[in-house]
């Protein structure tokens, strides 16, 4: 651990997730200026009978029960008055913010911000997302109750959204989620295994250190109390439409069954291997789900098992060097997102445009037997997209990667298939196929769409004391 | 051509061309306009699209204007670019994403043209990454160039002043372009002043005013849609 570097000085979220199966996030405006800062300087006085602590990254041996994290927008920065020298200094996407990006990325249409519900809809009026993690829904009440009853009124509560875990780390689709993250250089995370990539540098989560792109720094707003050992996050709601995403695999599958090259996807008598008592058309569903996402729902990547789900590949340690598309689709949204050393494009981009998610699903988990009937209830996930510089990672990664498919000329001209802004009139996804073709699968239609999100500032907790102490 | 114009009428429609009225128009007039309607320039290259085969074979038109304004900078600049060309191409090519790059001297401004494909921001921070030191010896040879040296320690900085460099590509609708300026003046809704089309040449001259070099549309492309690298692996000459 470096002499300039403390744990103790991060919100914790940044480097390690928590693993709490229920998350609030509290949408707040600041309605006075100085209450708000004797807030944030209660948020980190010690004293923990009033405002709830922000946890640091330094919980010690045992996770906290709880936990608290703050993210401020551009508009909570300029709320909480923070000096103009100081406001200049930050980047250009966040001083814009999320909906000022839409085109970029990709939220078009039905994902476009004009279309995004309350508190989403005013995005001036954002100015801090507080974090809640807890093991039970009654303690998330515990600490908004004490985090919004402060004497006088800090804050105004323009709305909340909630996740919780489903059971064994599922996402709404059916997949195995939340298994690979960046692992970085002086961190020791005894959760963590070997995944096949390079440590990320610090500088790839924190302002101050040393970045993926050599040589390259990123600004970091002064003074340094308030920029050092900060990051950025882009918070997402992220609708998932899996009733859409069934009833395309359906599609898909009764269409390579007619086709003639269907018994190189799948030789005959192999369904078994794909799932114990699995018709053909449920097998080749199966097949489909695993190549739009890279992995079987089990979590198997394709890149280490290509033919089957496979519990003892592994999840993490693999690479895409040297891997061609019939062990991995070039144009799979986990390849998409993050080539690690495959061959792509824009050569120096390998591993530069790694982030830090912390995700958790919404809504009721999707139900087989209940396919849309009528109004059915807004599911998705609320996704955390957390990394040093928006612009050189998240947003380059959902601007060329994502939505263009830019990083390899085999897929450019297509969406992510599960994650991008599709069009059934347009889209197509290649199924590789052993023998080097490849099966184009059209008509995708568009099964995550964009309800609310905004670009957030996670200062440290040095910044938290500046934030709160300084007087105009 | 027949004409049932009076007298009259010629005398009127010859007033423009008179070398007086021109005088008036850009000396005096003109001036006003531009002090009584502020236009703010719009900044440089091209709007993402949502459309993704817009989002290829974008132009950039960089217009940078050298601080010494005689042959001597002018040569200063043809050395620069000459010493480095190696560097520059093997950068380009690293880049992944560039179609063509050229370098030209037109006046005293040093001038980069080039094709590439997606994001502006990313295309820029990547030829910071490859070959940002000599980006460094070029704009430190134009006005206030220094503000932003050296570039990978001021990386956005950079890249927005590399965008103000840039040339607008003007649309070549008139809705188009209101849409531009109403995008710059953070207007959501278009407002009563800007849907009155009457006014779009005045507009137009108060826009070219504050942009003075401007691209027109965003040119032509002999087969659109396709990126350098696609071109490259149909070729069969590797990406």
């Amino acid at each position: 651990m470096s002499a300039l570097f403390h744990l103790a000085d991060l919100q914790g979220n940044i480097l390690r997730g928590y693993r709490k199966p229920h998350v609030r996030y509290l949408i707040l405006e600041v309605v006075d200026r100085s209450t708000a800062r004797g807030w944030l300087a209660a948020s980190v006085s010690g004293r923990d009978d009033g405002v709830p602590q922000i946890t640091s990254g330094d919980w010690g041996a045992n996770r906290p029960d709880t936990c608290f994290n703050i993210g401020l927008t551009y508009e909570g920065l300029r709320a909480l008055g923070t000096p103009s020298a100081s406001l200049e200094m930050f980047p250009n996407e966040f001083v814009e913010g999320m909906t000022a990006r839409a085109l970029k990325l990709g939220d078009v249409g039905p994902s476009a911000p004009e279309n995004w519900p309350a508190p989403f809809d005013k995005p001036m009026q954002i100015h801090l997302i507080a974090t809640i993690c807890a093991e039970e829904v009654r303690q998330l009440d515990e600490i908004q109750n004490r985090a919004l009853s402060a004497e006088g009124q800090a804050f105004k509560l323009l709305g909340t959204r909630e996740g919780h875990f489903l059971p064994g780390d599922f996402v709404h689709f059916g997949y195995r989620s939340n298994m690979t993250q960046p692992r970085f250089e002086e961190i020791h995370d005894p959760d963590r295994h070997g995944d096949g990539q390079p440590w990320a540098p610090l500088g790839t989560v924190l302002l101050g250190h040393r970045t993926n792109l050599e040589g390259l720094m990123w600004r970091v707003p002064q003074p340094a109390a308030l920029g050092h050992n900060g990051t950025f996050n882009a918070f997402r709601v992220l609708k998932q439409d899996v009733a859409g995403f069934e009833m395309y695999l359906d599609q898909a599958a009764s269409t390579l069954l007619k086709h003639p090259q269907v018994d190189e996807l799948l030789p005959p008598g192999a369904e078994e291997r794909i799932g114990k008592g699995l018709s053909r058309h449920a097998a080749l569903r199966e097949i489909v789900a695993a190549n739009l996402c890279g992995r079987w729902r089990d979590g198997t990547p394709l890149a280490l098992s290509a033919e089957a789900p496979d519990p003892s590949a592994g999840w993490e340690n693999f690479d895409y060097v040297g891997l061609d598309d019939s062990r991995c689709p070039y144009g799979s949204h986990i390849r998409r997102c993050n080539p690690r050393g495959g061959k792509i494009v824009q050569r120096m981009a390998n591993h530069s445009r790694r982030l830090v998610r912390r995700g958790v699903p919404y809504g009721p988990p999707y139900d087989p037997a209940k396919p849309r009937d009528g109004d059915e209830t807004e599911r998705g996930l609320l996704g955390n997209f957390i990394g040093a510089s928006l612009g050189a990672q998240f947003e380059a990664m959902c601007c060329d990667w994502l939505k263009l498919g830019l990083q390899d000329p085999r897929i450019t001209g297509s969406s992510d298939p599960i994650a991008g802004a599709n069009d059934p009139g347009t889209s197509w996804f290649d199924l590789p196929l052993k023998s080097g073709g490849t099966i184009r699968l059209r008509g995708l239609p568009q099964f995550v769409s964009t309800r609310g999100g905004a670009y957030t500032f996670l200062p440290s907790l040095a910044a938290i004391s500046y934030l709160g102490s300084q007087i105009t | 051509m027949p004409s049932d114009e009076s007298l009259l009428d010629r005398i009127v429609n010859a007033i423009p061309m008179t070398p007086a009225f021109s005088f008036v128009t850009t000396r005096i007039l003109l001036p006003f306009w531009a002090w009584r309607t502020p236009v703010k320039p719009q900044p440089g290259g091209p709007r993402p699209s949502v459309q993704p085969g817009d989002n290829l074979q974008r132009m950039m038109n960089l217009i940078m204007p050298l601080k010494n304004k005689s042959p001597i900078g002018r040569a200063q600049a043809a050395l620069t670019i000459a010493q480095n060309k190696d560097a520059i191409y093997a950068g380009l090519n690293n880049v992944g994403t560039v179609h063509f790059a050229r370098f030209v001297i037109v006046g005293d401004n040093i001038c980069m043209f080039s094709v590439y494909d997606g994001d502006f921001n990313n295309y820029i921070r990547d030829f910071i990454v490859t070959i940002g030191s000599v980006f460094d010896a070029i704009v430190s040879l134009v006005e206030e160039g220094y503000e932003v040296l050296p570039s990978a320690h001021n990386v956005d900085a950079f890249i927005e002043w590399i965008r103000r460099h840039d040339l607008y590509q003007m649309p070549d609708t008139a809705t188009d372009f209101l849409r531009d300026q109403e995008a710059l003046n953070g207007d959501g809704a278009a407002s009563p002043g800007n849907a009155d089309l009457r006014l779009l040449p005045r507009k137009m001259v108060l826009q070219l005013h504050a942009n003075a070099n401007v691209s027109l549309g965003s040119g032509y492309r002999a087969y659109p849609a396709f990126s350098a690298a696609q071109i490259r692996e149909r070729l069969g000459i590797g990406w």
